[in-house]
């Protein structure tokens, strides 16, 4: 197959995935949706009796967390539905037998496989990224003009907009390299499995780290496990409360508030990519997803 | 022209079951082979080594490729339906034209429309809301639109009624194979595909009973409708398979001696059911 062939064949694997999984685009816009509705219908409610420009003051510097809090919604959920997909893909088609349809077509098993790794770990993040933009500029858009007296235009600084934007980009560079252990695992199991993916995704890991405790008496597996799925916003970013990247802004009469100077301040891209756990895992998640195809190939039953 | 599936030794087990016990053949290109064997006796594995779906040992060549290492590049000229094959519930079928379109060179969106014009199936329903019957003719449109060297037919009109049935049949032969087209099929209902065969392949225990032409079988095998008071004369020319009808004992012969035969009454060729009935239970008697 020549380069140009393949390159179309992808944009259709791709597309085939909208199509059977209207979620991947469907779930991100009801969330977006339903703030745009809390913004348009519900009711603000700012600091009990508090004066207009303590009010004031509290928007302008808060206002780069509203718009954080946003992509850290759109992210969890993304984390969520992105996990469901990848272990779900390789096995729903096994499941109502459609694979001996997919497999009487001239594609080859990688490009299927590496078409729905991608379609977890770019299109689907890029998507979320795009809806959760959209999102913002509308319930920014619509928070301005219903409380124009305490907003004003505290929504609208180009370098928190910006900040988002590098911020976004950098989640989903990071998060798709640190997570592609784990994303090779979920194909494997989605390739391999022949019922109960959910089960046989957390089983064996659990069953080794029991074995590990019980025969060997050390927990390597559990740490490095825990270490994997929790320890990501430890590898990629880094933040010292009270250091020169938090900006204190007086409110009279209610204390003071803290936010970031800009969020693009705790993103620690050297040490993220210079980690060597960064790179075995990667190693690690390469190796799972060669496996994940070679399953593909022999596989065609439940 | 060169031989389009030569198979040597093909063997496929599944743990200490043999589906396929060192089955040789070849097919010829332009022919319509039947594969016709009892349920478990490895047609399905058959079919699946010559798709690349499944691994086996021995020596197999489709179309010039080695199917398992390269069914992708295979399935650019030889498309399949399995039996077991279903179309996505999800899948709307403009969207499976549109599809396969896309992803395949040799697919004729002209003639997938042109065929599904002919059933009652429109472009947007979705194949959940397809009948059984509906969502076959879907996929045999599809499928019948590629131009393809070799289409392997796995029980190809299970669940269409008999009318969809003979309309697939002669839509096959008519409007799908010329010099350029090879087919290969099973199917349980051999009645119905016996009279469009050039060729049959009977597979038993995995193992390949019998690989001849319908020329040939004509010329190897007979059989002779023979009456009670001639049977013991009849018996003396060493019938493999015998059976009794309305009366009569048909006995069947393979290289007969025509004129001898024609002394214990009229000769026929038998069909390839009876003949398929003959070798399996003669072999049993």
């Amino acid at each position: 197959m020549n380069t140009s062939s393949s390159a179309n064949t992808m944009v259709w694997l791709v597309r085939r995935e909208f199509w059977e999984n209207r979620a991947i685009w469907m779930l991100p816009a009801v969330i977006g949706g339903l703030l745009i509705l809390a913004a348009l219908f519900g009711t603000y409610q700012v600091l009990g009796a508090a004066d207009l420009a303590t009010v004031q003051a509290v928007v302008q510097a808060g206002a780069v967390d509203g718009m954080l809090m946003i992509v850290i919604l759109f992210f969890i959920v993304m984390s969520i539905y992105s996990t469901w997909y990848l272990l779900d893909c390789l096995y729903a088609d096994r499941k109502d037998r459609s694979i001996l349809f997919w497999k009487s077509l001239p594609i080859t098993d990688t490009a299927t496989v590496l078409c729905k790794l991608g379609v977890a770990l770019i299109v689907i993040p890029c998507i979320y990224f795009a809806i959760a933009d959209a999102t913002t500029l509308l319930v920014s858009f619509i928070v301005s003009v219903r409380a124009s007296t305490y907003v004003g235009g505290s929504l609208w600084h180009a370098s928190n907009w910006i900040g988002i934007q590098g911020l976004w980009l950098y989640l989903i560079v990071t998060s798709a390299v640190w997570y592609l252990p784990l994303a090779g695992w979920l194909l494997v199991v989605s390739a391999w499995a022949k019922r109960a993916v959910m089960l046989w995704s957390i089983l064996p890991p659990v069953a080794v780290i029991l074995a590990e405790r019980l025969l060997i008496g050390t927990h390597v597996l559990a740490s490095e496990l825990g270490e994997r799925l929790g320890g990501y916003f430890a590898q990629a970013f880094q933040y010292t409360p009270g250091d020169a990247n938090w900006v204190v802004t007086g409110i009279p009469d209610h204390g003071s508030i803290t936010t970031p100077v800009s969020v693009l301040r705790f993103v620690n891209l050297e040490g993220f990519f210079s980690s060597p756990e960064t790179w075995i895992g990667a190693v690690v998640g390469v190796a799972l997803i060669a496996a994940a195809v070679q399953l593909r190939i022999r596989r065609t039953e439940t | 022209m060169t031989t389009l599936i030569e198979a040597r030794d093909l063997t496929k087990k599944y743990g200490k079951h043999t589906a396929l016990d060192r089955a040789s053949f070849n097919v010829e290109p332009g022919r319509i082979v039947g594969l016709i064997g009892p349920n478990g006796a490895g047609k399905t594995s058959a079919l699946r080594a010559i798709l690349g779906l499944t691994t086996y040992e021995g020596r197999l060549s489709v179309l010039g490729h080695e199917p398992f290492r390269e069914r992708a590049a295979l399935m650019h000229d030889a498309c399949f339906i399995a039996d077991v094959a279903v179309l996505p519930s999800w899948l709307m079928v403009d969207q499976a034209i549109d599809f396969v379109a896309g992803v395949h060179p040799r697919f004729r969106r002209d003639r997938a429309t042109a065929l599904l014009a002919k059933t009652n199936v429109t472009g947007k329903r979705r194949m959940h809301e397809l009948s059984k019957g509906m969502k076959t003719q879907v996929h045999l449109a599809l499928t019948m639109a590629i131009d393809a060297q070799l289409l392997v037919l796995d029980e190809p009109t299970l669940g269409l009624d008999i009318l969809a049935r003979r309309a697939f049949y002669d839509a096959l032969v008519n409007d799908y194979m010329d010099e350029t087209r090879t087919i290969l099929i099973t199917t349980h209902q051999v009645e119905e595909i016996e009279n469009l065969l050039t060729d049959v392949l009977f597979i038993e225990k995995g193992r390949i009973v019998l690989d001849s032409s319908l020329e040939e079988i004509a010329t190897r095998y007979a059989a002779v409708a023979v009456t009670a008071d001639r049977l013991d004369a009849a018996r003396a020319e060493r019938p493999f398979y015998e059976r009794r009808m309305l009366g009569k004992v048909i006995l069947y012969f393979e290289n007969p001696d025509h004129q001898k035969l024609a002394e214990f009454g009229e000769l026929h060729t038998p069909t390839v059911s009876d003949l398929f009935v003959a070798k399996l239970s003669g072999a049993a008697q």
